[in-house]
This record gives structure tokens, C-alpha cells and sequence, in this order.
């Protein structure tokens, strides 16, 4: 069981590896911090910079980023009240009251130390229980691959955004477009519209890169949100406030909690493994049971220690819980999973459920270098407090020129196209008009990866047999599938339900 | 309104790829073809866009009557979103122009004249402006042409 996680220790332990592990930390962090710049975003521009690394340092890399900026949210969740990621509004909800009641600095040790542990325990988990996932993986044929990734996106449709309806829409749009250009079996050009941008077809990265960056920047000038950016900007009271932090007493503290700790970590890795779901989700669930086992349920949201480590624990636990799908069967939890396949991929890797055994080194290496990411993420956090309370300030009229520049060389630079810019030009207006009229971002992204997925098993299953009930008949392929049913029907039902008590109420 | 000109343009999309993937020479009869898969999903794009229309458009005929003049209405949409229109449009500009006079000069005026745009226009911070766009660029430049070899265009002037 650990055999994969001391192959990767042979894999990251150099010195280069292991500070450009910390560089992304540092980056991932100062994503997370910036209100309106997700981590996602985060990651997406850090891929071009790895092209020139080998795979495992790549990798290394951006789940630096990912674990930095997970934790980098709480930054400005407790002295501004402000979730800096959608994944630490619960954070606000604990930590902000404390950080006013004068103990900022217990606030941000606690959820650091809270950060770590969980990330720890997630990385247990994902070791135990993705190498066996992938060997179970290993039985399925076309007809269950194909069933898998038809649940995962029922499920990511019906997690995220407004209604499942527009899930699904969002789903099938992404599957859609990446049927552009080659057809992946038989090689025929299709639904160019005999435009010359679209003969080499969508790439992966570039429908990222719009959808997430693009979009997100846009969404940032409506007027409204500047107003509430410059009006959230000047309750900076606590900012100028000294940060002393005490690492070892919070760590006691911390650790005074271990049911808080260990139940919402595991609250985190399932969420977290579940596609679609993040740590945006994670970390409400996690707030929201650990107060409601708490015995003194009143005292959350005054500034209590157990919701800032429920809430903190709760989102970094989602790292492990990502991987896991990711890692075995080769289906991305998150946007952010995404670009760690697709840059294996760039690699000439394949994702799948070969890959643990395939590819062990690089498996082990994504253990250990979340492994060693904690770490720096620990240190990072503890030593760079008061320069990353700084960055808060950085006025947004520098950062989004910049972020924009950033976007258009990481296009390029991904496949040295320029067509492929104004590909993300139309990406980035599909992905604002998407969140404009609340259509969720992350199934069409996981729809786009999936796609080729999803047709090469549909095709391959009919030229095994060409009969099609075989979906029907094969017990896993039938059980996904019915999974698949329930997620929606689930769904409804809660929708309906809601709706109901929400007419009750008025 | 916008959310149903979204749902039409979905339907309309979805429409083009089911016809397109008729023509698209079949192997042969045993497998699916080229066109088959993207056809059972704009099949199901289009189904399910057109069952959230309907709704939206139940839903709006039954909150007609209320609101603001189309005048009103349009200059709070402009007013809204002036931001977002123009910088969308610089950002055209700008990509269109990086193969035509280069990616130096265009992105050094790019983060100039987006900085001013949503910035304050006062001395301190063009001076501020114009060396965060010289670090970008020039940094970005030489890393990607000599760690990565990679050539941005240079048009016809760099």
C-alpha cells in the first residue's frame, strides 16, 4: 500500500522538485487570497510554465498550487470577512467574529493547523483507497467505462448550479464541442464549418482557460461587483493589525478537537471524490455537521474554534478526495483535476485505471508531492502571513490587465496557434453568458475532458458486439446507469421538495 | 430574455451538428459512425434546451407587465455592463493585432489601456501602470522564447 507513496518519495525528494513544489504552493496561496481569483484559474495558468518539466514535476507542481490555494482562502476570510475562493464562505462564518474579537492571528493559526491535518488525513485516505479503486476499475470494459462517465456526469450536473436541468445542459454542451475536428476512431474531420480556426478542434485547455479565467475577469467589471470589491476593500480595520502567530498552542488546540478534525476531513475526501462536488461544498457540509453534533450548537458563528476547523478541515480534505477518481479511474473530480489530466496527457500519458500500475512512478509521485505541498503549505502559511495579508491590497485594475496577458500567452503557448486565441475569445463570451444566466461551468469543462472518453467506449462496445443491450445486461454498466437515473431523480424530487417549503413559508 | 436567446442559440447549434453528421462516410453498417455519437447528444441538447424555454417562457408570460421602459432598461444595462463590453472589445482588438504588429508592442499597450480603463487615470498610476506592463511582457517574452523556445508572433513590428 505504501509502495507507491516511497516510489514517489524517490520521484520528488530533489531540490528542484521540491521548490518548485513550494514556488506553487506560494502561487496557489496568492490565488486563493485574491477575492475573484479561484484556484482553478490558479492552475490553468501554471500549466504552460510546466511544459518544459518532466511529467512528475509538472504535476508536482500544479497540486502545489492546488493545495496552496485551498488553504489560501482563509486568509481573507478572516481578516476581511470576505471568502478569497468560493471554497471558505464557511470559513467567514467562524473565523471573521474571532479575527474581530482581537484574536485574528488565533483564528488563522487554528485554520492552518486545520489546513494541514486534514490534508494529511486526505492523502491517507487517497492512498489506501485509490489503488484499489483502480484495480476494481481494471475489470470494466467499454460498456462500464462508458456507464461511468454517464454517472459522473449526472452527478456533477446535478451538484452544481441552479437547476439540474441546466447541468445537463451545460454537460452535453461540453460533450458537444468536443466533437469538433478530428473524430477520434476513424480520424474524419468533423463540424468544422470549413472554418480553417476549427480544423485542429477545441482544445481542452483553451475551452478552460475562457470558461474559468475569461468569464471570471469579465463577471469581475460588471459595476456591481466593483462597487462591492472597493466597499469590501475599505473595511481593511483589521489588516493593519499585528499578526502574531503561535503555531505550537493552536496545534494543541487543534488537536483538543480531534472528532471535529477527523469527522470533517472525511466529510471533505468524499465530498471531494465525488464529481463535481469541491471544496466549495465540502466545506458548508463540513460547518454545518460539525454543528450540529457539537454539543453547544449556539456558540458557532461567534467566533468558536471548532467551526473555524471544521470549515478549514472541511475544504483542504477535498485535495485527496479529488485525486481519487482522478488517479484510479481517470475521471476528474474538479476543473482543477482536469488540468492535471490533460497536462499528463500533454505528456503522452494516459489517465485511467491502468495508470497505477502503468505509470506507478508518477501515481506515487501525485501522492508524495501532495504529501510534501502540505508541508509547504504549512510553512508558507506560518512564515508568510504578514507579506500574503499585504497582497490583499493589490488594486484590481493591475491585476486584471495582467491576468488577462497571462491568459492569452497560455493559450498560445499551448499549441504556438494563434487561431486557437480567438477560440478563446469565444469561449470566455459562452463561458460569461453561461454564469450570467446561472449555467454551472464545471460540467461543461468535465464534459469536454470526457467526451472523447465517452465516445471512443460507446464506439469500441458496439464493435466488440453490436448488441446494444449489453449496457443492460453487464451488472456493473446496469448499476451505473441506474445510479446515473436515481442522481436525477434524487435531484428532482430535492428541487420539488425545497420548492414546496419555500411556498409554504411565503 | 437573454437566457432564452441563449436557449435558442443552443438549439440552433445543436441543430447544425445533427444535420451536419449525416454526411460523414459510414465504415460500415456494424459500427457507429463518425456522426452518430454527436448526433444522439445535440438530440438531447435540443430536447432538453427546448423543455427549459417552454418554462422560461410560461414563467415570463406570467411576470409580464412589470418593469422598467425598454429606454430605462437599456441605459441600466449599459450602465451595468459598459465595462465589460468595452474591455471585451479591447481584448478582440488586442488579439487581432498580435499577429499583425506583434505581441511586444500590443501587449505593452494592452496592459496600459485596460489598466487605465478600470483604474484611476491620475499620474501616479499610469507611472505604475507602465512598468507592470513592461515587467509582464518583457519577462513573459523572454522566458517563454528562451526556456521554452516557444516564438510569439512578432508582426511587423515585434
Amino acid at each position: 500500500m505504501f509502495d507507491l507513496l516511497i516510489l514517489g518519495m524517490n520521484e520528488i525528494f530533489q531540490l528542484h522538485i521540491l521548490l518548485i513544489i513550494f514556488v506553487g504552493v506560494v502561487v496557489g496561496i496568492l490565488a486563493g487570497l485574491i477575492p475573484g481569483f479561484t484556484v482553478a484559474m490558479a492552475i490553468v495558468l501554471t500549466l504552460p510554465l510546466t511544459f518544459g518539466m518532466d511529467p512528475v514535476t509538472g504535476v508536482a507542481a500544479m497540486i502545489g498550487v492546488f493545495v496552496g490555494g485551498m488553504s489560501g482562502g482563509l486568509i481573507s476570510a478572516t481578516l476581511l470577512g470576505i471568502p478569497g475562493t468560493p471554497s471558505s464562505i464557511a470559513t467567514t462564518f467562524d473565523a471573521y467574529p474571532m479575527a474581530k474579537k482581537g484574536e485574528a492571528s488565533k483564528a488563522l493559526s487554528i485554520g492552518i493547523w486545520a489546513s494541514f491535518l486534514s490534508s494529511i488525513i486526505s492523502l491517507l485516505l487517497l492512498v489506501t483507497i485509490a489503488p484499489q479503486i483502480a484495480r476494481f476499475a481494471l475489470m470494466f470494459g467499454p460498456w462500464e467505462m462508458f456507464a461511468l462517465i454517464v454517472l459522473s456526469l449526472t452527478i456533477i450536473a446535478s451538484v452544481t448550479g441552479e437547476s439540474i436541468l441546466k447541468g445537463l445542459i451545460a454537460g452535453l454542451f461540453g460533450l458537444l464541442i468536443a466533437t469538433v475536428g478530428a473524430d477520434p476512431i476513424a480520424g474524419v474531420s468533423r463540424f468544422t464549418f470549413d472554418l480553417g480556426i476549427l480544423r485542429a478542434g477545441i482544445p481542452f485547455l483553451v475551452v478552460l482557460i475562457g470558461m474559468f479565467a475569461i468569464s471570471r475577469l469579465l463577471v469581475f467589471l460588471e459595476r456591481t461587483e466593483m462597487a462591492k470589491d472597493k466597499e469590501e476593500k475599505q473595511k481593511d480595520e483589521l489588516k493593519d493589525m499585528k499578526v502574531v502567530l503561535k503555531p505550537l498552542q493552536t496545534l494543541r488546540m487543534v488537536l483538543r478537537k480531534p472528532g471535529t478534525l477527523t469527522g470533517s476531513s472525511i466529510i471533505g475526501s468524499v465530498v471531494g471524490a465525488i464529481p463535481g462536488a469541491g471544496g466549495s461544498i465540502a466545506n458548508i457540509i463540513a460547518y454545518d455537521q460539525a454543528k450540529k453534533w457539537s454539543k453547544d450548537p449556539k456558540k458557532f458563528g461567534t467566533g468558536c474554534e471548532e467551526g473555524v476547523v471544521a470549515s478549514e478541515a472541511g475544504n483542504n480534505s477535498t485535495v485527496g478526495g479529488d485525486l481519487i477518481p482522478t488517479v484510479a479511474l481517470g475521471i476528474p473530480g474538479s476543473a482543477v483535476t482536469a488540468v492535471l489530466l490533460s497536462a499528463l496527457m500533454i505528456h503522452g500519458i494516459t489517465p485511467g485505471p491502468l495508470l497505477v500500475t502503468s505509470e506507478p512512478n508518477i501515481v506515487g509521485g501525485i501522492f508524495f508531492a501532495f504529501f510534501v505541498a502540505s508541508f509547504w503549505m504549512l510553512i508558507a502559511q506560518f512564515a508568510g502571513m504578514k507579506l500574503f495579508v499585504k497582497v490583499t491590497n493589490v488594486p484590481v485594475h493591475l491585476l486584471v490587465p495582467i491576468i488577462f496577458v497571462l491568459c492569452v500567452v497560455g493559450t498560445f503557448v499551448l499549441n504556438n496557434r494563434v487561431s486557437d486565441l480567438y477560440i478563446l475569445l469565444m469561449m470566455g463570451l459562452i463561458g460569461y453568458l453561461f454564469t450570467k444566466y446561472k449555467f454551472a461551468l464545471a460540467p461543461a469543462i468535465i464534459g469536454v475532458i470526457l467526451g472523447p472518453l465517452a465516445e471512443v467506449n460507446l464506439r469500441r462496445a458496439f464493435m466488440t458486439n453490436p448488441d446494444w443491450t449489453l449496457f443492460f445486461t453487464r451488472p456493473i454498466s446496469i448499476t451505473f446507469l441506474i445510479l446515473a437515473v436515481l442522481s436525477i431523480a434524487f435531484t428532482v424530487w430535492q428541487t420539488k421538495r425545497s420548492g414546496k417549503r419555500m411556498a409554504g413559508a411565503a | 430574455m437573454g437566457e432564452i436567446i441563449v436557449l435558442l442559440l443552443l438549439i440552433i447549434f445543436s441543430g447544425l451538428i445533427f444535420m451536419q453528421g449525416d454526411e460523414f462516410a459510414h465504415l460500415n453498417e456494424s459500427q457507429l459512425g463518425p456522426g452518430t455519437f454527436p448526433q444522439l447528444i445535440a438530440v438531447l441538447l435540443a430536447v432538453l434546451s427546448l423543455v427549459l424555454l417552454i418554462r422560461k417562457i410560461i414563467d415570463m408570460k406570467r411576470a409580464a407587465g412589470t418593469g422598467a421602459s425598454a429606454g430605462e432598461q437599456f441605459r441600466a444595462f449599459i450602465h451595468e455592463y459598459k465595462l465589460v463590453i468595452i474591455m471585451f472589445a479591447m481584448l478582440t482588438v488586442y488579439i487581432v493585432l498580435i499577429d499583425v504588429i506583434g505581441f511586444v508592442v500590443m501587449t505593452l499597450l494592452f496592459v496600459i489601456a485596460a489598466g487605465l480603463l478600470i483604474g484611476p487615470k491620475k499620474r501616479k498610476n499610469i507611472v505604475i501602470l507602465v512598468c507592470v506592463s513592461v515587467v509582464l511582457t518583457f519577462s513573459t517574452y523572454l522566458f517563454f522564447q528562451n526556456v521554452l523556445y516557444v516564438r510569439f508572433p512578432s508582426g511587423i513590428l515585434l
